[in-house]
């Protein structure tokens, strides 16, 4: 039986190490709790959301903080495994004891926190997991969604698609959630926008496939008018890099959500394939106000890269938490809450607004097809065309009617 | 008849051809990995690591260089840094355990791959990088009724054949070669007629982790480089490597070919499952040749 | 000697019982984690350790316990109690299945197969949309409300696991354990005196199987959520991690481990996002310098006589 006092001799000793370790936080201050993927391709996102909200907390302290208190947080990787961002969320709500808490590009470790959140009754921003489901089925009072879902993306696509001459869409994408939720999404709308509209056939192959040529032979063969692509994450560069590779992107036209966006033609340089239609939420070059130039060139200054779509999300969640709380005039959550619905602050992209109803931000979609532009070393979206939300996000009857299932 | 033509049908070889260039990086990664496996007897779990690290040095080279040029000095430049990387792991920490049980390296090799995963973050930072593929392989053929088929997936197929018999040359016609076959079989024998074995095991270990880092070059053009790339390719290999037989080069050339052709045509077959069929070509080569297809090594 | 250890187990067990009433909310939570990452990685050890079968991708059974159990709570009316003893059947079950076909393999290419096997039981989770919510998981399951709170749930898992230690610990000191470490110190000899090995190893791993499977359960009723992440192999290295952190050869030591692997986790990851970097250099020294884990170290050193080894 040594054995067994020695175990606890261990045990007891390193729970008292443990407990000995600090609490991070000073007193007195708006406590933010981000969980997010810093491990893996997804980091190429996250890491705009992070610096984003960075840069607008900085600004905030600067001023003075809200309500004389400064905003601080801190950060957890929960290395895209839901299990272990489960369990950092509720270290951060019982051991950090965090006010609100962020993030994720993970949609498993969205809905788990999310959940979580409404038992622990904690606000919870969703920064980049785009499963319709957070807002949907499984909304609720303490979660927002800061970024556009599913639903929403195909939706704007949708409206701008109804408005081209194609008939024969064929649809292909990764298998996986976010795949199908996304191409159902165009596909539902576009037939309910342009009744002519058929799906001639369909492909999708396993999420990280290494090789599209043999897909798009298969596409090729079958002569589809449009194509419309639905991958997220790496599969985004390596799908484009694959249709210029075969010639796909000269022979028919496609579409990817977020195919014309920075996070996508960046890596790629000038290698990128022209003439791929995409919509962001996001484009630092678009449109040229004065209020989005000021944005990007901060962003600039700072890290020494232009803004993705993610660093949008991150610097205007930082700005609704901390205007949520000034309205609410105290750290209280329900207050913060009631304060934060409906709230309109001006952004680098005009005024966004927090729908009351589902909790859903209201953000403006840019239409675009990839160009070349001398003033930068990588592709950009020309003739973009804005979708904007009122044109095409959900009603709250439809989102609430989905809850109640 | 109308079957046959069915089958061959231009989609359908398109398809095998495509399936074929997968291979070949396929059979680069796998043979490194068996060779370590068959002379060292290390399950190298962080040869994926390498790979990784393979298309990450490539991408710095390419856009240090640029061009043409900084694609072929990459498709050298790179797999020397990846065998540099592992002449230092295995001079440093690999000489000391190689009596230790399989299941100690296997931890051991993936605590290094944990390791390298954050470096490699650290070094070249979370972006997507992308390699551009050099001029001279840019666009594509037509091929099989006109289904275009992409110059550098040619390329691809080019450089399996030649891999392979560089190896056959390494393994049979070399000294070095000779030794560590010897070696594989008994390396107190070796080491008793005045071979320095921990040499010749350094000398294979960097030989095999090159082929890691070519792997990684070779496919740098043709995907986008990110972080977690090691994760998928490193467990294919294993598969590959197991059904080929332990240590056997030819196996693991014959196991990336099953792997790779399941795979392309499991998608014609059952598009939703395609990615089971790989797993269940290993599973039935398994259950009837219990030690792979070839005569392993041990 | 015999005294002073009795007293040792008394005070871990009251430890343990008292735990919830001096500690806040998320160490009672924690503790809960470490118990059932604990019974999983025993389970494991159970096979590995005592039992020398290479089972390389063990959480497959620890996810089919989790997700039988889930499933029954979300899809039938049954009562959950019924569905907390489906979890580890469905396990034993799919165990005894894998163990059919793998067992004619010995060592590394038993673990490959294993791994293969395993793999394709992931990708149908992860496909099967309709059934088992594909990559999002399932969310939300509801347990019994006596259960539900961060203390039910810990007495539960205590109580299970410690449960679930003591039958394997009998099963380890029966006839039936000791020939299965006989297989593992020599299985040709056992083979030789008129075991049947096979049918011992196939028996050991179902048993394995199903503890995996309660493991699974105990996660479903702490987390009350599933996700196919249970069932892919970088957290099977991770739980063997557990088990050599600890010891092989000891019964405690797999517990040790995961009580290290948890808290490490917890710990290191509020002040780096490198923690996978540190949990390899960790790993490495341990395996370097002490390669029966920290549980082993220590019986070599005070008992060097008894000490058996693998």
């Amino acid at each position: 039986m040594k054995k067994t006092a020695w175990f606890s001799v261990f045990l007891v000793s390193i729970v008292g190490l443990f407990l000995i370790c600090p609490s991070s936080y000073a007193a007195g201050t708006i406590k933010v709790g981000i969980v997010d993927t810093y491990t893996g391709p997804a980091t190429a996102y996250t890491q705009d959301v992070l610096d984003g909200f960075k840069l607008a907390v900085e600004k905030i302290n600067a001023k003075g903080g809200v309500l004389g208190k400064k905003i601080e947080y801190t950060t957890r990787d929960e290395k895209f495994k839901p299990d272990i961002g489960l369990s950092m969320a509720k270290e951060l709500i019982l051991k950090e004891k965090v006010d609100v808490l962020m993030g994720t590009i993970n949609s498993g470790t969205a809905l788990a926190v999310s959940d979580l959140a409404k038992k622990e009754q904690i606000p919870f921003f969703v920064t980049y997991a785009k499963s319709e489901k957070i807002i949907g089925e499984k909304g609720h009072r303490y979660v927002f969604n800061m970024n556009e879902n599913t639903e929403m993306a195909g939706r704007a696509a949708a409206v701008a698609l109804a408005k081209k001459p194609y008939i024969k869409y064929w649809i292909a994408g990764d298998d996986y959630e976010y795949g199908h939720a996304i191409a159902d999404a165009i596909m539902n709308n576009l037939k309910r926008l342009n009744p002519k509209v058929q799906k001639i056939g369909e492909s999708w192959w396993k999420l990280g496939e290494p090789d599209f040529t043999p897909y798009i032979t298969q596409m090729l063969a079958a002569k589809p008018d449009f194509i419309i692509i639905a991958t997220g994450g790496s599969g985004m560069v390596n799908f484009q890099k694959a249709a210029k590779a075969t010639g796909l992107s000269q022979n028919i036209p496609f579409y990817q959500h977020t195919g014309n966006e920075l996070g996508t033609l960046m890596p790629q340089g000038k290698d990128a394939p022209e003439g791929v239609y995409g919509t962001a939420n996001y484009l630092f070059y678009f449109p040229e106000s004065p209020a989005n130039k000021a944005f990007v060139d901060e962003f600039k200054t700072a890290y020494k890269r232009y803004p993705k779509a993610s660093a949008l999300v991150g610097y205007m969640t930082a700005q609704f938490i901390a205007e949520g709380f000034k309205k609410a005039g105290k750290v209280d959550k329900e207050a913060f809450i009631k304060a934060l619905e409906g709230m309109t602050l001006p952004s680098p992209v005009g005024p966004l607004a927090i729908r009351a109803c589902d909790h859903q931000l209201e953000l403006p979609t840019y239409f675009g097809v990839t160009k070349r532009d001398p003033k930068y070393v990588f592709l950009v979206s020309g003739d973009n065309q804005i979708v904007p939300p009122k044109n095409y996000m959900p009603t709250c009857e439809e989102v609430l009617k989905l809850r109640k299932k | 008849m109308d079957f046959i033509y069915t089958f061959l049908s231009p989609g359908v070889l398109s398809q095998i051809f495509v399936g074929l260039s997968r291979t070949v990086i396929l059979f680069i990664v796998a043979s490194g990995l068996s060779l370590i496996l068959g002379v060292l007897r290390i399950p190298n779990v962080f040869h994926g690591s390498l790979y990784m690290i393979g298309a990450f040095m490539a991408y710095t080279i390419c856009s240090v260089v640029g061009g043409d040029a900084g694609f072929w000095l990459a498709l050298i430049g790179a797999p020397i840094g990846v065998g540099l990387v592992s002449l230092a792991t295995e001079r440093g920490l690999f000489q000391y355990l190689y009596e230790r049980e399989h299941i100690m390296l296997i931890l051991f090799t993936f605590a290094i791959s944990l390791v390298f995963g954050d470096l490699v973050k650290i070094v070249w930072g979370a972006e997507y990088k992308s390699v551009p593929v050099p001029q001279v392989f840019q666009g594509f053929v037509p091929l099989f009724g006109g289904l275009p088929f992409p110059r550098y997936n040619m390329f691809l197929l080019f450089m399996g054949p030649v891999v392979a018999i560089a190896l056959w040359f390494l393994v049979n016609k070399t000294k070095i070669g000779k030794i560590s076959q010897a070696a594989a079989v008994d390396r107190e024998m070796v080491g008793a007629v005045g071979i320095n074995v921990s040499w010749v095991f350094a000398t294979v270990f960097v030989i095999g982790c090159f082929l890691a880092g070519l792997g990684g070059a070779l496919v740098a053009p043709t995907v986008s480089v990110t972080l977690g790339m090691d994760h998928s390719l490193i467990i294919e290999a294993f598969l590959i490597v197991i059904m080929g037989g332990l240590g056997n080069i030819w196996g693991a050339l014959l196991g990336a070919l099953i792997f790779g052709l399941t795979q392309s045509l499991g998608i014609l077959i059952w598009p939703q499952f395609g990615i089971v069929f790989p797993y269940l070509a290993v599973i039935v080569v398994l259950l009837f040749r219990p030690t792979g297809l070839l005569k392993s090594t041990w | 000697m015999v005294t002073k250890g009795r007293i040792g187990a008394y005070a871990g067990i009251i430890f343990l019982l008292a735990l919830p009433l001096f500690f806040p909310r998320f160490y009672v939570y924690i503790a809960s984690l470490i118990l059932l990452y604990g019974l999983l990685a025993t389970s494991l050890n159970f096979v590995l350790g005592f039992g020398g079968i290479y089972q390389f991708h063990h959480c497959v059974f620890y996810g089919a316990g989790a997700y039988g159990a889930a499933l029954m709570l979300t899809k039938t009316g049954f009562s959950p109690w019924v569905g907390f003893i489906v979890g580890p059947l469905v396990a034993a079950l799919l165990s005894l299945i894998l163990g059919l076909i793998c067992i004619r393999l010995s060592k590394l290419y038993f673990g490959m197969l294993q791994i293969s096997l395993g793999s394709l039981v992931w990708a149908v989770i992860y496909r099967w949309y309709s059934l088992t919510g594909g990559d999002d998981g399932i969310h939300g399951i509801s347990v019994p409300d006596m259960i539900a709170s961060a203390n039910g749930a810990y007495y539960f898992a205590l109580i299970v696991t410690g449960l679930s230690f003591f039958i394997i610990f009998k099963i380890l000191k029966s006839p039936f354990g000791s020939v299965l470490q006989g297989i593992r110190d020599n299985p040709i000899r056992s083979e030789m005196i008129g075991v049947n090995v096979k049918r011992h190893q196939l028996a050991a791993l179902v048993i394995s199987g199903f503890f995996a499977g309660v493991a699974g359960v105990l996660f479903v009723v702490v987390d009350t959520t599933v996700f196919p992440d249970m069932l892919f192999w970088t957290l099977s290295m991770e739980v063997m991690i557990m088990c050599l952190l600890g010891g092989w050869f000891t019964f405690m030591g797999p517990i040790l481990g995961a009580a290290l692997i948890v808290l490490l986790r917890t710990f290191i990851s509020t002040y780096t996002v490198y923690w996978a970097l540190f949990l390899g250099i960790v790993l490495m020294i341990i395996i370097f310098f002490l390669p029966n884990g920290v549980l082993g170290y220590f019986q070599e050193k005070f008992r060097p006589k008894k000490l058996v080894k693998g």
